[in-house]
């Protein structure tokens, strides 16, 4: 019985270390702390109870599937965005990203174009779909390196890559929607269903963004968790410096992160695309904000360094629920951005005095 | 009436911290004119005393008197106005602006319209520095200035608040000798002027030099204050550590091996010409010189850090390259920093450190072996004595002797075999010294060779095989073990070769 005891208690550690990445290499901690370690849960849970009592509606298999299928593309590029963050930079051009990657995808899907003469039709979606994650991972490889080998400062070089990303988008689609009934004479006028699917229908009752949501969390638990890579990410963010002396290959380790920041955004871009059953050059404007604030709720260090995958993926669905339920109490849409920006503030100073208040 | 000679008098000072009486009854008195140097190994309740006098740490019993007055300095602010002016250990100058506007940052001379008046700004600042006789431009940028310099332009930013009792903690610690000799003079020149300085140090040998009185704590009790004639260094040591060392510097004889290291002609323009030398197993070479000779940029360049721009690096006798630390990690050299911060990652847990440089060797398929971590670092961690409460502790939360002994962990467990030791006894207390020189005893007896870059003579002489003296980026002597004076590696560290 001892026995069992003591194994149960190793999975749940193994367990513990991979979703709670922080406390594996962070501080043991006291029984307050780790109470208020999840601060943006009980934030979330008092969420959850005031809409579910101030709208019947808010708890309802069908709403709470809706919030997930809705949310699964922030989460998502959240997810990525706290990679990059641990290792002490921003991905600011996520959204633009997202877009000129998703438009590719769904203009190889549905339209003929002509390469040196030779006519390629709307290719097999997911032959569309493969070239769309490659256009994000490319974004990202370009980001990582100009910030790595350029030493230009992560912030600026995604800024352009943002702006560059938008204009190539606009390019591609030569600003309308795809598909589009304007140019849908010879041209298919509806996306392939592998793609729809792929963010909007159901797997056993379960929303496929969010299963596909689900995968990166899992991905990205581990590889902080679990990898050499994700501790060098930590080793980077945390001090630089004393990474490189200690023979961590800091400009790699810098480009991958960016890298999978892109891989991420392109997923995203398929979930958001199969949702909305149509890619955009303006899809997701402002998404890199939104995303940033949902790992800033999470816990994460903006400076780098420390940093959950699942204090994240809390701060995503926090906003999500919380623009869902403002929606079914019918507050104003302006409304809404105030009071998502109060919240964003409540739920980070609060962290930052738990932070001060238990350390050491 | 007896009060009225004292600039200072603290009385029973009381300060706890969670888990800790930091500070325990403590009485303290400074006279007008003097040097009180107060000693202390780390975690002794130097600097939280400072900082209570200057009030940058509420105390939670005692009384304070300034010149018989009972004050309650209540921030830093207010302790600033009473006179009491307090040097960091870590500087708090602004290197993007000009001495002058460091000087009198907060406090800058207005014009009727309320800006800034310049010229009257950068006459002031020039007085004041030249009425302590410091040559250092106002106009100039404090980031183009050495330590030293900025160490003065701290002093002078707190005389110029018309301080009467500066407070100094490890004024000295960043500074060459020559330097040193410069700040001295200050001080006395100050005392002159009937300025009580409070002089934190962890140098015994500075005790003679430049104070009159030492008080030595321990454990946040006051063990003994005496005339520093009556204190020589043993008696002090066993006021600070409460036994007697033996021995300081444990050297053990161990026979040397092959040669694993030969660098021949290197080069770094500016900073380093022709440097040569061998490394055999078991020995420890030391390198002597002065602040700014150019040995921890030679750590650098050898450590793939730093390019160089000639020269060639032989490895058990086969010629290699090192162009990033990766590759010298990789060929077995491991390289304790001068600065602690730059070796560790403070928001990491111990175990995550010690195995920061071996993450290569414990991943398979890029996924780590948290297993192996736990047990190879729970290894280094009995072997080393680190106190910590847990391998998860972040290490921004040890004390400094223990980062250090982390920092060495990570090294140990990359089973390097040559080692570079910048500074290794920097800034950490006598007990942990004592340690760290047992550690690498023990490392040499395992035949990895040792380069120790030290500024404390005493210390290389005692542990080094060999030791080279540095000057202006190059090698101007070598001394076998006990063949030299101090005095005689001070002048090839200040003269340079012929």
């Amino acid at each position: 019985m001892g026995r069992s005891k003591t194994t149960r208690e190793k999975s749940g550690d193994r367990a513990a270390a991979l979703f709670w990445p922080g406390r594996h290499i962070g501080v043991q901690e006291t029984g307050w702390a780790v109470l208020l370690r999840g601060g943006p849960v009980i934030a979330l849970l008092f969420l959850l109870a005031y809409f579910s009592f101030a709208t019947p509606y808010f708890g309802t298999l069908s709403n709470l599937k809706n919030i997930a299928q809705q949310n699964a593309y922030l989460v998502i590029l959240a997810i990525g965005q706290t990679l990059v963050i641990i290792g002490a930079g921003i991905d600011l051009s996520v959204g633009a990203v997202m877009a000129v990657s998703a438009s590719v995808m769904a203009v190889l899907a549905t339209q003929k174009i002509t390469i040196m003469g030779i006519a390629i039709g709307p290719l097999n979606a997911w032959l569309a779909m493969l070239i769309g994650v490659a256009v994000g991972v490319i974004a990202g490889l370009v980001n990582g390196l100009i910030i790595a080998k350029g030493r230009i400062p992560d912030f600026v070089a995604t800024l352009g890559m943002m702006e560059t990303a938008r204009g190539a988008a606009l390019l591609v689609t030569g600003g309308l929607p795809i598909p589009s009934h304007l140019t849908a004479t010879e041209l298919r006028g509806y996306l392939p269903e592998e793609i729809i699917w792929m963010g909007g229908r159901e797997v056993l009752g379960i929303p496929t963004g969010a299963l596909i949501a689900l995968a990166t969390v899992v991905t990205g638990g581990v590889i902080l968790s679990q990898t050499g890579v994700g501790r060098a990410i930590f080793a980077v963010g945390g001090n630089k410096e004393a990474a490189r002396v200690s023979g961590i290959k800091v400009d790699r380790i810098k480009i991958a992160t960016y890298t999978l920041m892109g891989l991420m955004a392109a997923v995203a871009g398929i979930v958001l695309t199969g949702r909305m059953n149509s890619a955009n050059a303006l899809m997701a404007t402002g998404v890199e904000l939104k995303c940033i604030a949902a790992v800033v709720i999470g816990g994460t260090n903006l400076f780098g360094g420390e940093g959950t995958i699942v204090g994240t993926m809390i701060g995503a669905i926090i906003m999500g629920a919380l623009g869902n339920g403002l929606n079914l109490l019918n507050v104003s849409a302006f409304w809404q951005r105030v009071i998502m920006g109060i919240v964003i503030i409540f739920v980070v100073v609060f962290d930052q005095w738990r932070r001060r208040r238990f350390a050491a | 009436m007896t009060g009225s000679s004292f600039l200072l008098q603290a009385e029973s000072i009381d300060k706890s911290f969670p888990g800790v009486h930091a500070l325990d009854k403590l009485d303290f008195d400074l006279k007008e004119g003097e040097v009180h140097v107060l000693l202390g190994e780390n975690g002794a309740g130097k600097s939280t005393f400072m900082k209570i006098i200057s009030a940058t740490l509420p105390k939670d019993g005692g009384k304070m008197f300034i010149r018989g007055q009972e004050v309650e300095p209540i921030s830093p602010r207010h302790a600033r106005d009473l006179g009491i002016g307090m040097v960091y250990q870590e500087l708090s100058l602004v290197p993007s602006l000009s001495v002058a506007e460091n000087i009198f940052l907060g406090n800058l001379p207005k014009r009727g319209t309320g800006t800034v008046h310049w010229p009257r700004l950068f006459t002031e600042a020039h007085r004041l520095l030249d009425d302590f006789g410091v040559d250092i431009n106002p106009r100039q940028r404090v980031g183009t200035l050495g330590m030293a310099e900025r160490q003065l332009v701290e002093i002078a930013k707190a005389l110029s608040m018309k301080v009467q009792i500066l407070l100094l903690d490890e004024p000295t610690s960043a500074l060459s000798d020559e330097e040193r000799g410069r700040l001295f003079d200050i001080i006395h020149r100050l005392r002159e002027i009937g300025v009580g300085t409070v002089y934190v140090s962890h140098r015994l040998d500075e005790v003679p030099q430049i104070g009159q009185r030492v008080t030595v704590l321990r454990d946040g009790k006051r063990m003994d204050t005496l005339p520093v004639e009556d204190a020589d260094e043993d008696t002090l040591i066993r006021m600070m550590v409460g036994r007697e060392l033996k021995e300081h510097f444990p050297k053990e004889e161990v026979k040397l091996g092959r040669e694993i290291l030969r660098v021949q002609g290197l080069r770094v323009k500016n900073k380093l010409n022709d440097l040569n030398l061998t490394l055999h197993e078991g020995e420890i070479l030391g390198i002597a010189g002065l602040m700014g000779a150019g040995r921890t940029e030679f750590a650098r360049a050898l450590f793939g850090i730093d390019p160089i721009d000639s020269g060639k690096i032989f490895i058990d006798g086969r010629e290699v390259t090192i162009s990033s630390p990766w590759e010298a990690i990789e060929l077995g050299l491991g390289y304790l920093t001068e600065n602690r911060s730059d070796g560790l990652v403070p928001r990491l847990s111990v175990a995550a450190n010690i195995i920061l440089a071996s993450l290569r060797r414990l991943c398979t398929m890029g996924f780590l072996h948290l297993r192996r971590e736990k047990s190879l670092s729970e290894r280094y961690v009995r072997e080393l004595g680190i106190h910590a409460a847990s391998l998860h502790q972040k290490v921004e939360f040890l004390s400094g002797g223990n980062q250090q002994k982390v920092a060495l962990a990570k090294w140990l467990c990359s089973h390097s075999k040559i080692m570079i030791f910048d500074e290794p006894t920097r800034g950490i207390d006598v007990g942990s010294k004592t340690e760290v020189f047992r550690l690498m005893n023990q490392l040499v007896k395992e035949g990895v060779g040792i380069i120790m870059i030290s500024s404390e003579l005493p210390e290389v002489m005692a542990m080094a095989d060999r030791i080279l003296v540095m000057c202006r980026g190059s090698f101007s002597a070598e001394f076998g073990s006990g063949e030299a004076t101090q005095e005689d590696i001070l002048r090839y560290a200040v003269i340079g070769g012929e």
